[in-house]
């Protein structure tokens, strides 16, 4: 007797991969494309730092990650993203504090991601792209290299298919093309944060809980 | 995987008396007992002689981790001797504390011992070990405390990812019950950490690291995750929704939820506390530990006056308690109620207990106004039971007996109030309800450090502490690894060890025996002690559908004999000797037999 080919709820639900979650309506762009973060659905797992460095270094280690978790107490705990959203030219401050020319750091026009020069890069003693950046995104972690790393979306043999997305099991990350406003995107977590925390209006961000003798005292 | 070297486990040793700071080498101990909970028995049986006083200077405070923490949860075990229970005591906490005491390197734990002369904190990053002054935190909130030194290090190092543990009020005036707090949230609750961690003068730990162990494997081990990832994506998904407050409805109309002290089967009371209405009304969104897929807390908000704005997590654990047990119904209630618990910093599950015995004892005639201090504690009523919290926090009054716990405090009050105190060991059974269920009943029974959570004991339980990864994640992980082939895959990608399934659960045996050992040293026999209170075998209630629920007690023996026998026990409950030897575990037998006897 033969078994009736039903597909796995799994797959009923998911699909394949990623699609069926509203995947397929954002397809993966074939021009400039960026790392959309979703701070709102982050829960904080490492999930996309450990993959990060996994994919380019082989190795399990958050500090060699091109992308960031950043974790906050709004008083409530809440994480947000830091990666890199492959800026547009003129945006592109890190690009222009590079102290070399050409700059180490720059956007590769043929592969559509952000690069760096490992073999010229002056490394964390420079980090003038590290202070341009408003998001803060380019790091360095010396003891193991001493050069800036930026997202390259993954980037190989002209093929990108970033990990964290690919990884991140709360969907709080998308690969797509430019379409949410750059003061949204390009910004530091700090500010993401201070976004988030507005949800608990009235509560102020760095107030904690409000002491008992306010509501039950005389 | 021949070519695979071993990795180092670093144990770090503080002393707070001398302030001297110590690397320790425990490879071989770790390899035999595996993760915090194993090497925290152990280390409690090599360091504590029997009579050690839980809140003196001899006490040691181990927060362990283990080959996996960080992988699928960040578990971080606290183990010391109890306070609450006297004898060994131990507590699980999640959050990213653990990930960092790896990332620093010390990827066996943080040890403290003495007692520091005036209140300090720990500081930690990588390298840099600093016993710090506290006096500015000493006398704050958890929560307020952890703002205050997260924002302190920021300025200092430009650098927000320390993670804080830290205790309140109540631990610092060595309530019993006491927790220690980490990430507004994460709590080592249960059996009177904080206490400890309160008469070592010690108010906070604060870890960053930045350089994690070179894991043998690390490409096995990310693609264990990712698969686990793929496979699990539907696996306890309710959680991500509603977070552990969905186990409390079912657990009311499985009639394994305590309300009224235990006085009652179902009361109106249970159904105000719904997780569909905290998703719908109060949830504002997801939070999750270290590399886990599930997100399970769920942080809510209630902004209306009177009692608002207030932030909270409501789970089955600290919720449960004073849901129906104290028959607070209610979110917005409780909403205020958890975060003050919190914040005082005491464990909302063993408090809850305690407040449920003094209103039966006060219903009852037996405590009168003039002992509570005018407090008028009737059921459910809000204001009563946070000035008697606060009471208890501060040790004032009544609050200074009820600080002793539910092991003590009934022997100082007396006047026949024992018989209501709801208790295991000395550990307050609040959220539980073991006439609904014989194997909650047995489950919550067998564990010798005292009634803590449903199946601590158990083989799940144990096999997640074994690799030091979430307990919740037993289900999906038995889905789809099955546990153990899970651990003897992943644990030599971590490690390095050559491990097969034989090993490994002897791995765990050794940490159930020291676990138990360490109790027995301390005066616990099994069938003496895994016993539950009379209410249980005595008096019957009703569920919803009136049906009577009640324990019979020679059952509930033979159920228990039958999970010894399980457990590779005697049926006694002692440890076989010759599997004490065959394990390499004779250390413990020349102890033993002095104070069984041949057993």
């Amino acid at each position: 007797m033969s078994e009736p080919t039903q597909p796995e709820t799994k797959e009923l639900v998911l699909g394949k991969g990623r699609q069926g979650w509203g995947a397929e309506d954002m397809p993966p762009p074939e021009k400039a494309g960026l790392i959309q973060t979703r701070w709102d659905k982050c829960v904080g797992c490492g999930a996309c730092e450990v993959a990060c460095a996994m994919f380019h270094y082989g190795v399990l280690n958050r500090e060699l990650s091109r992308i960031r978790i950043f974790r906050y107490q709004l008083p409530l705990p809440k994480s947000v993203q830091n990666v890199c959203c492959q800026c547009t030219e003129e945006e592109r401050e890190c690009q222009k504090a590079c102290p070399l020319d050409p700059p180490v750091i720059h956007y590769d026009e043929e592969k559509l991601h952000m690069t760096v020069d490992m073999d010229r890069c002056l490394g964390s003693s420079c980090a003038e792209c590290a202070a341009a950046c408003p998001a803060e995104v380019p790091r360095f972690y010396p003891e193991f290299h001493d050069h800036s790393m930026v997202c390259d979306l993954c980037e190989r043999d002209g093929v990108r298919k970033p990990q964290c997305v690919e990884i991140c099991p709360h969907h709080a990350l998308e690969f797509m093309r430019p379409q949410f406003p750059p003061h949204l995107e390009r910004i530091h977590p700090d500010d993401k944060a201070e976004y988030l925390s507005k949800r608990l209006y009235p509560l102020p961000k760095d107030k904690v809980q409000h002491p008992p003798e306010d509501i039950w005292g005389e | 995987m021949n070519n695979m070297t071993a990795i180092k486990f670093n144990l770090l040793e503080i002393n707070l008396t001398t302030g001297e700071k110590q690397i320790h080498d425990v490879t071989a101990d770790m390899r035999r007992f595996v993760g915090g909970r194993g090497m925290g028995a152990k280390l409690m049986w090599e360091r504590l002689p029997p009579d050690t006083d839980p809140l003196g200077e001899q006490n040691i405070l181990y927060f362990g981790v283990g080959p996996l923490t960080g992988f699928l949860g960040s578990v971080v075990n606290v183990s010391a001797k109890s306070p609450l229970t006297l004898r060994a005591g131990t507590s699980n906490m999640n959050g990213h504390l653990g990930i960092e005491l790896i990332y620093a390197g010390y990827n066996a734990g943080l040890l403290v011992t003495g007692k520091a002369s005036k209140p300090v904190y720990i500081y930690i990053k990588d390298d840099q070990v600093e016993i710090r002054d506290a006096s500015h935190l000493w006398g704050k909130y958890n929560v307020a405390a952890q703002q205050a030194l997260r924002k302190e290090l920021r300025e200092a190092l430009d650098d927000q990812n320390f993670r804080i543990a830290t205790i309140g009020p109540a631990g610092e005036h060595l309530v019993r019950n006491a927790d220690i707090s980490h990430d507004f949230y994460h709590h080592a609750a249960r059996m009177g950490m904080g206490a400890v961690m309160g008469s070592k003068n010690l108010k906070a730990v604060a870890v960053h690291g930045t350089r994690p162990p070179a894991y043998p494997d690390p490409a096995k081990l990310y693609k264990l995750i990712t698969r686990f990832y793929h496979d699990a994506r539907l696996k306890k998904a309710q959680d991500r929704r509603w977070g552990h407050n969905i186990s409390i409805a079912r657990r009311y109309y499985a009639t394994t939820e305590g309300i009224k002290n235990k006085q009652l089967g179902w009361d109106s009371v249970c159904d105000k506390t719904n997780s569909v209405i905290l998703e719908q009304q109060y949830k504002v969104w997801n939070d999750g530990c270290n590399l886990c897929h599930i997100g399970c807390k769920v942080p809510s908000m209630r902004r209306h006056p009177p009692l608002g704005p207030t932030v909270a997590e409501l789970r089955h654990d600290n919720v449960g308690g004073w849901n129906a047990n104290v028959m607070v119904g209610g979110f917005d209630e409780q909403m205020y109620l958890t975060p003050f618990v919190d914040e005082l910093g005491l464990d909302s599950e063993d408090v809850s207990g305690v407040v449920a015995w003094m209103m039966e004892c006060y219903e009852r005639g037996l405590v009168t106004r003039e002992d509570l201090g005018g407090i008028d504690l009737t059921w459910g009523n809000l204001p009563a039971i946070c000035e008697l919290l606060k009471k208890i926090a501060y040790r004032e009054g009544i609050g200074d007996i009820l600080a002793e716990g539910l092991k003590l405090a009934p022997e100082k009050i007396g006047r026949g109030t024992e018989k209501y105190a709801i208790t295991g060991k000395g550990v307050a059974i609040t959220s539980y309800e073991p006439r609904g269920s014989m194997k909650d009943a047995v489950d919550l029974a067998v564990v010798p450090v005292g009634e803590l959570h449903g199946e601590r004991g158990g083989e799940k339980w144990m096999a997640c502490d074994g690799l030091t990864t979430c307990g919740f994640l037993a289900r999906p992980l038995e889905a789809v690894f099955g546990l153990h082939n899970f651990a003897v895959e992943a644990l030599p990608a971590a490690t390095g060890w050559e491990l097969d399934l034989d090993e490994w659960k002897n791995m765990l045996q050794r940490l159930r025996l020291m676990e138990r050992c360490n109790c027995i040293r301390e005066g616990y026999v099994p069938t003496r002690d895994d016993v539950m209170p009379d209410r249980f075998f005595e008096e019957t209630i009703y569920n919803k559908y009136g049906e009577a629920k009640i324990l019979d007690r020679e059952t509930f023996i033979r159920e228990r004999e039958k999970t010894y026998l399980a457990f590779g026990l005697t049926p006694q409950g002692f440890p076989q000797r010759d599997q004490l030897e065959k394990l390499g575990m004779d250390f413990v037998v020349p102890v033993l037999e002095k104070t069984l006897g041949s057993w």
